[in-house]
């Protein structure tokens, strides 16, 4: 398999090259263009493993509940992925190593690995009108992910803070600990900083150099009332 | 992918494809040694199992804030800030006119003389599109006309010579007097759609520009390639185009994915890599309400 991203930073997408036989699972809506050769499957869950569940779940993330999962067979294929918003892309290697993905940010995996969803601070994501899920994806293989704006890599050792907002992704090695960024739920919501994540431990964190919530209520007020 | 080697007489293997590659490299194996591996009806030259499982190279060379294109024109002219922010400047010859998308002129020379020209009738106001395009002809000596799209994104250039390319309906930034420029309503192959494919027909003799939002990816087609229809660009003329849907009925439904677009035949198909319209459906939970 070969995954490129291409046309980075500003408006990047992915190639996927697909040898006869191989096959990448994408969050649903994320193909912009494919050899027609391939073959297309949809499902509700992660091929071989998980469960209905697993599916409600990734519906209550704001994810899409269905997966697509597309597939080399005679012949050499391949498929652009992209995502909606402006920004980057990555191409990640797990090793073995989990990580865990915001869930706006999941944009494909390889077969091999695999995918479970982590709730967050359900309760505080509620009070804040901010929603924060985590998917979990471990085992081998490869992942690809997409960020509003620039991607960059954060090497925590010891404890670090990062806005909910700009949080692409990190090593789970890392423990984390979403909390109210001020003192009390009053300097949270006026400051505007909302939730955070405090970090511990030695390990990678991917920022987005952008947080798309500010983006759309930045915009938001200039826009025709719905 | 596990490959067996047929050479003097006798079967090695298996290889894997970077074994084999590197194997090619130093010699132990040649290009036209038999090969074999599971899914192939015989024994095939090795040459040909290679150039079947690799990749084709990108046709896009993304040469940063440059253009890549170093080929025919009429006028010179420069793209800079590819692909997030492409910027066009044309030399107009003296006496010379181009055609350019409403409201796109952004700089130009002070002897650049503007006229407003209804194109089309009323099937370019079908196509959505502004009802003008403005002609600048360099008057009393040659002239100098820079030009911004009004979507930030990339930009391609293009000369016609006789042969005829179909743009997405807010797809065009400028041309020469040379190229016609009617729309083609797709009618109702895109009618289910609700978003309906409208085309700019362009033909005859010179330059043409096109922009898109997000960046641009050239994909030459031979044979078969499907495009989600809000990422088409451009595409030549001689491929034939199919809306439709992608995947059995499960992913008709669920699949996230809209309407495609199947191509068919050889040509060449340019796609963006965002599209207006989801980045618009993505501001709608940000819209204050009525009340």
């Amino acid at each position: 398999m070969n995954i490129q991203i291409v046309q980075g930073p500003g408006n990047a997408a992915a190639r996927i090259g697909l040898q006869p036989g191989e096959s990448i699972t994408t969050e649903g809506g994320a193909m912009i263009a494919m050899s027609s050769t391939l073959h297309v499957e949809t499902t509700t869950r992660k091929r071989d493993s998980g469960s209905i569940m697993g599916a409600l779940k990734r519906l209550v993330t704001g994810e899409s509940i269905f997966l697509n999962h597309y597939t080399a067979q005679g012949q050499f294929g391949e498929v652009f992925l992209a995502p909606t918003l402006p920004g980057d892309m990555l191409r990640h290697d797990l090793n073995g190593a989990p990580i865990l993905v915001q869930a706006g940010s999941y944009v494909a995996s390889t077969p091999s690995v695999d995918m479970d969803i982590r709730w967050q601070g359900f309760g505080k994501a509620l009070f804040s009108g901010e929603s924060w899920f985590l998917i979990e994806l471990s085992g081998e293989g490869t992942v690809v992910l997409s960020s509003f704006g620039a991607i960059y890599p954060l090497e925590v050792n010891g404890e670090h803070i990062v806005d909910t907002g700009h949080i692409v992704a990190f090593e789970s090695t890392l423990k984390y600990n979403v909390v109210k960024a001020g003192g009390s739920w009053m300097t949270a919501i006026l400051g505007g900083e909302g939730l955070v994540c405090k970090f511990q431990g030695q390990g990678t964190v991917w920022c987005q150099s952008h947080n798309a919530r500010s983006f759309g209520q930045a915009l938001g007020p200039m826009l025709k009332p719905r | 992918m596990q490959i067996h080697i047929h050479r003097d007489g006798k079967t090695a293997g298996p290889y894997s494809l970077e074994q084999v590659r590197q194997m090619l490299a130093t010699g132990q194996v040649q290009a036209n040694d038999l090969a074999h591996h599971a899914g192939l009806a015989s024994w095939t030259l090795l040459s040909q199992v290679l150039s079947a499982v690799t990749p084709p190279p990108i046709p896009t060379a993304p040469a940063a804030s440059a253009s890549r294109d170093d080929g025919p024109r009429d006028m010179e002219f420069a793209v800079e800030c590819r692909p997030d922010f492409a910027f066009l400047t044309v030399q107009v010859p003296a006496g010379q006119t181009l055609k350019v998308e409403a409201s796109a002129m952004a700089t130009m020379s002070s002897n650049m003389v503007m006229k407003t020209k209804m194109r089309g009738g009323l099937s370019r106001f079908l196509t959505g599109e502004s009802l003008f395009l403005n002609e600048f002809t360099a008057g009393g000596g040659p002239g100098e006309i820079g030009i911004a799209p009004g979507s930030p994104g990339d930009l391609e250039h293009v000369h016609l010579n006789g042969d005829t390319i179909f743009l997405q309906s807010s797809g065009f930034v400028a041309s020469g007097m040379g190229v016609q420029v009617d729309s083609k309503w797709q009618g109702f192959k895109g009618f289910f759609s609700g978003e309906a494919l409208f085309l700019i027909r362009c033909t005859g003799q010179g330059d043409l520009w096109f922009n898109t939002f997000g960046a641009m990816i050239p994909i030459d087609v031979t044979g078969d390639y499907v495009v989600d229809t809000g990422h088409i660009v451009a595409f030549t003329e001689g491929l034939q185009y199919e809306i439709g849907r992608i995947g059995g009925l499960k992913s008709l439904f669920f699949s996230g994915e809209g309407l495609v677009c199947r191509f068919r035949g050889q040509g060449r198909v340019w796609i963006q890599t965002r599209q207006l319209p989801s980045f618009a459906w993505w501001t709608y939970p940000f819209r204050p309400t009525k009340d």
